[in-house]
């Protein structure tokens, strides 16, 4: 457990950008909170509950996109980098195990990161709230001061990291193995395998089996983890100046907890992660040149 | 005394280049031992396959473990230097400390901060700041800060100047070698770690040509300086080298008739680097 910290924590001195990146952008959006136009016109003025919900998911989407692509450029960077530099033959030279290594890698792109992330998006979020708070005025006051609303996104955020973490295991599974495997160009080779398969599979088969499957495993998440329309009883309609407008009662009303957890894919993508993962820790075992 | 580690068979291919050729070796605790052989002899594997760094064929036990199965209970009881420069560039020194202590049970804080101390490097640099020669004594430093029975050192000099390289070899012999502990190490420049080493091991086309300690060395084989004129004599008592050097033919024997030698020359145990020249280009045979 001890080494387990000691990793993680060589993860941040190693990676600056894991904290840089999420600093970064929460700066920029509390500047663009500070001088940018606060006192917005929306055409139809949505009820200020609703522009509390947008404003939260808003942030949070951002450094949410923000944070997979890096966790992405992590993990096929990860174990690339100890033997660019050859300091594989230093971190091996201790008596920490290949296993461990690399759970520790993995653990950092899938929940360290995520945390990270999670509590930059946090901070910006109550920053911004309280600059637009006081310069906008109470109309836009009165849509982010919920409490409700703000264990609402701490649940959103759990959920995202949990379900992202579990249906991506298969992409970061694959990206370590390109990483501990790659003599160089680890963008390129990560994305070279799947495509010839998808082309000679079109060529010589005819059928994209292959491709749907790749779809399914990058964009499956959403529909599965989500409710994209929840059912009635779950929108609040507000009339406003003659428009009815639809508004979700609460964040949670888009969550598909029992459906993500009890979809077949959800597993069957998670036992063929943690065989990649397997993959990747024997290829760690024997690859110490580049 | 049990052997520290012991190699039958060992042996190596990478396609059909075969690395290590069913190597035999041993190594005694408390010893000092040179591990030498030409480029692409098979000396970094043999120290990858003893660190457990590589999977090989054969038997193979270092400290009673068996290398690639069991690295990481191996690592605290072994350390090693795997070529220098190999510490990442963005680690601080004291970084490295606090890592090494987390993370070994057998590390001793107290005696990296005394050793770095003796130095010019401060604990807030990173290793990319530092030059070469600094590195390897931050490298030296974590390394003899860990209470191990064995320090294996693959060219840990490689790249440096000789103050450095001076340096190193001294902080090794001085602060760090005492009974309990066995250092394996190999070098291009046996020179200059002649004088420390107490057994050697020639190894050639991934076959152990030599094992021995430097006192059987010294009973098994004789080198003589004879002028011109005496060296059919000289052959006659079937030398396996022979190299002319100013005027005068030195003839390397195994198993010398020490007394006809003495007849016809000025009689010498071979250095260690002769020794090598005259074995690895005279035939082992």
């Amino acid at each position: 457990m001890n080494t387990t910290v000691w990793l993680v924590r060589r993860e941040f001195w190693e990676n600056r950008a894991i904290w840089l990146i999420p600093a970064v952008i929460g700066a920029l959006l509390v500047l663009a909170s500070l001088f940018g136009k606060v006192n917005l016109n929306l055409p139809a003025p949505l009820p200020a509950h609703a522009f509390g919900q947008l404003f939260m998911v808003t942030v949070a989407g951002t450094f949410f996109a923000v944070m997979s692509i890096y966790a992405t450029w992590y993990l096929l960077d990860c174990l690339y980098a100890d033997r660019r530099d050859r300091s594989v033959l230093f971190w091996k030279s201790l008596p920490i195990s290949d296993t461990t290594t690399v759970l520790s890698k993995l653990g950092t792109a899938l929940i360290v990161i995520p945390l990270v992330y999670f509590a930059a998006a946090d901070a910006t979020t109550l920053l911004m709230a309280f600059i637009v708070s006081v310069r906008g005025g109470s109309t836009i006051g009165a849509g982010v001061w919920h409490l409700d609303l703000w264990v609402q996104l701490q649940v959103l955020w759990m959920y995202l990291i949990v379900t992202t973490a579990i249906w991506y295991l298969p992409l970061a599974g694959y990206l370590l193995i390109v990483s501990a495997w790659a003599k160089r160009a680890v963008m390129l080779w990560s994305i070279l395998p799947p495509l010839a398969l998808l082309i000679a599979e079109r060529w010589f088969v005819g059928t994209h089996m292959v491709a749907r499957l790749l779809w399914e495993r990058m964009v499956g998440w959403v529909p599965l983890a989500f409710h994209v329309n929840p059912g009635d009883g779950l929108w609040v309609t507000t009339v406003v100046d003659n428009d009815t407008i639809r508004t979700p009662q609460s964040l949670w009303s888009f969550l598909n907890v029992t459906g993500f957890f009890s979809s077949p894919e959800t597993w069957l993508g998670a036992a063929a992660g943690a065989a990649l993962i397997i993959g990747a820790i024997q290829l760690r075992l024997r690859r110490t040149e580049i | 005394m049990s052997a520290l580690i012991e190699a039958s068979d060992l042996t190596k291919k990478y396609g059909a280049h075969v690395a290590l050729d069913r190597a035999n070796f041993s190594v005694q605790a408390g010893r000092i031992v040179g591990l030498i052989g030409p480029n692409g002899a098979g000396k970094t594997t043999a120290l990858r396959a003893i660190l457990g760094l590589t999977a090989y064929e054969g038997q193979l036990k270092v400290l009673g473990r068996e290398p690639f199965r069991e690295r990481t209970k191996l690592m605290d009881d072994a350390c090693f230097i795997a070529d220098v420069a190999v510490l990442p560039a963005w680690l601080k020194v004291n970084d490295a400390i606090d890592f090494v202590a987390g993370v070994h049970p057998r590390f001793r804080r107290d005696r990296a901060a005394a050793l770095l101390a003796k130095t010019q490097i401060t604990g807030e640099r990173r290793m990319r700041e530092l030059s070469k020669g600094m590195k390897t004594q931050v490298h030296l430093a974590l390394t003899m800060a860990v209470d191990a029975k064995l320090l294996v050192l693959d060219e840990p000099t490689l790249g440096l100047d000789i103050l450095a390289r001076r340096a190193f070899y001294d902080a090794l012999v001085n602060d760090y070698m005492d009974d309990t502990r066995t250092i394996l190490i190999t070098t291009h420049q046996v020179e200059e770690i002649e004088n420390l080493l107490t057994d050697v091991l020639f190894i050639e086309k991934g076959r152990i040509v030599l094992d021995s300690s430097l006192e059987e060395i010294a009973t098994r084989y004789a080198a003589v300086a004879v002028a011109a004129d005496k060296s059919e004599a000289a052959r006659a008592e079937r030398p396996f080298y022979e190299r002319r050097m100013l005027g005068k033919i030195v003839l390397y024997y195994e198993h010398p008739n020490l007394e006809k030698l003495a007849e016809l020359g000025e009689v010498h145990t071979p250095s260690i680097s002769d020794l090598f020249v005259a074995k690895l280009s005279g035939g082992a045979q």
